[in-house]
């Protein structure tokens, strides 16, 4: 996976170009009016992405709580609501809570630093292949390998829609 | 816009009393040039003549993918059209004062031909025109790589058009200068270090050098979508501004990686003479392999890879806002899987 340019680079980029290249060139109104939309969108996008999941982890553990809280204050309650009650905070609410997920930022600066120790490897390893150093080649194969998957999921995970639009 | 045009059109044109500009639009194509299309009514006192035209304008220097000079592109359309029988637009002239037109510009006449070369493939409508076309295609590649180079350039214009140190004097010093300058470039087109595949590909390209053959004028872009047909014939090979002295394998890599882009079947073609290579090898009298094909696929595309990738990562690092910038992060992404398979990585499918 790239980190650079990120995913809200693109989309910000996105909204810059429907503002810069789309908008000055419709004169109809509800196409227009359609451009604005999908401007908001991704910009609601651009913010969601970064809080979506800890957000849903956060959500998640206070809904697991909670359930258990609403239940033992029905705790001298009889009939079949309360036993409803009490049966989703002894399942559902009795689940262990999620693990926190690793802060995006961190991940994406940790992948970074390793990219970069796989590229100056490669650049070592070149000088040994140049001077006939066997062994090289077998270190290079080994970084290869290990890249083939990375740039094939890449590659799938963000694919060109049609051929290389705009040149004829 | 009209003004000036008129005004550098008269200026160029002989006899011309007047010149009266219609239809001025921008045109789509092209990822390197902002081109427009107008047309050009010229009065010389006693008749008229209309002459279909192209602006070819230099974008703004944050965003130019290419840095290349009008006034060589000029100098190059005017000289294969007195020594060659290419098909090519005459160039009427080259503005190099960016206050004319906004940016450096130059003014070319607008080819007939269908440049939608889509059509021609995968049951498009133009699909029985294939054979011919990609034929005349070939012969075109052929003649202008047997062109003499002092003929073309004789300023020398097109050594090292890009004035980054390469030295064509012999095929291996050739070489080896452009090895140094993609090599020593990585650093600038890095905009991720994930763009190691490409570092890789250019270390292991100085490491495998090829045979030997002698260098040529090369089109420097020879790709499905830089051309143009009408009635079964090659009306005009167009861009021509990454056009250098370089080794004429260049510019069949760079077609067959394109080819798989665009989702073309230009080497396959013409299909009675075993496809292009086979009759390029033919016309020429050659014997160039499909694994040297791949070598100067690496090697063709590393050539556009440099300032195209060094444009996308002043893109990443916002230096300016273009959007097509970011579309070429997702659209190159199905070149990697050419590059994987021509680097020999382990566990690329077949």
């Amino acid at each position: 996976m790239i980190t650079s340019p990120t995913i809200d680079d693109l989309l910000e980029g996105a909204i810059i170009a429907l503002e810069a290249d789309v908008l000055p060139a419709l004169d109809q109104p509800k196409a227009q009016a359609s451009v604005q939309m999908i401007q908001s969108i991704l910009q609601g996008v651009r913010q969601l992405l970064p809080v979506y999941e800890p957000s849903l982890v956060l959500e998640h553990n206070e809904m697991n709580a909670a359930l258990r809280d609403a239940a033992e204050k029905l705790a001298d309650v009889e009939g079949p609501e309360a036993e409803r009650v009490r049966e989703r905070a002894a399942t559902i609410g009795a689940e262990p809570d999620m693990a926190p997920p690793a802060d995006a930022e961190a991940v994406r600066a940790a992948h970074r630093q390793r990219t970069e120790a796989v590229r100056d490897c490669v650049y070592d390893l070149d000088v040994l292949q140049r001077e006939g150093i066997a062994a090289a080649d077998e270190s290079l194969t080994v970084l290869r390998a290990m890249l083939t998957s990375h740039y094939l999921n890449y590659m799938a995970t963000f694919p060109m829609q049609g051929g290389m639009l705009g040149r004829g | 816009m009209e003004v000036q045009l008129s005004a550098s059109l008269g200026a160029v044109l002989d006899g011309a009393e007047s010149v009266e500009i219609d239809g001025f639009m921008a045109l789509p194509g092209g990822f390197s040039r902002e081109t427009f299309r107008f047309d050009a009514s010229i009065w010389n006192g006693s008749t008229t003549t209309e002459l279909p035209m192209i602006l070819r304008k230099d974008p703004p220097a944050a965003v130019a993918i290419l840095k290349t000079s009008r006034l060589v592109e000029h100098n190059l359309l005017e000289a294969l059209r007195a020594n060659t029988r290419l098909p090519i637009s005459r160039s009427y002239c080259a503005e190099m004062d960016p206050a004319v037109f906004g940016e450096r510009a130059m003014i070319i006449e607008r080819m007939p031909g269908n440049g939608q070369t889509s059509d021609l493939f995968n049951n498009g409508p133009d699909a029985d025109q294939v054979d011919d076309v990609i034929r005349h295609l070939c012969e075109v590649l052929v003649e202008l790589h047997e062109t003499s180079i002092d003929t073309i350039d004789p300023d020398q214009a097109l050594r090292d058009p890009r004035a980054v140190g390469i030295d064509p004097s012999t095929w291996d010093s050739y070489m080896d200068t452009t090895f140094e300058y993609y090599i020593s470039s990585y650093p600038e087109m890095e905009y991720d270090p994930m763009m190691l595949l490409l570092l890789d590909a250019f270390l292991s390209l100085r490491r495998t050098k090829p045979r030997a053959m002698p260098l040529s004028i090369v089109h420097g872009d020879f790709n499905p979508a830089n051309f143009l047909y009408a009635d079964r014939k090659v009306t005009a090979l167009i861009d021509w501004e990454n056009t250098r002295i370089g080794d004429p394998r260049e510019d069949l890599g760079w077609m067959a990686l394109m080819d798989v882009l665009s989702n073309t079947q230009v080497m396959a073609h013409p299909e009675d003479e075993g496809g292009f290579l086979a009759y390029y090898n033919k016309l020429r009298g050659l014997d160039i392999t499909p694994e040297e094909i791949g070598y100067f696929t690496l090697f063709g595309t590393a050539n556009i890879a440099v300032p195209v990738n060094a444009a996308v990562a002043r893109r990443a690092r916002k230096e300016h806002t273009e959007f097509l910038h970011l579309y070429l992060v997702q659209s190159s992404a199905p070149a990697l899987m050419s590059f994987l398979s021509l680097l020999g990585y382990p566990g690329v499918p077949t």
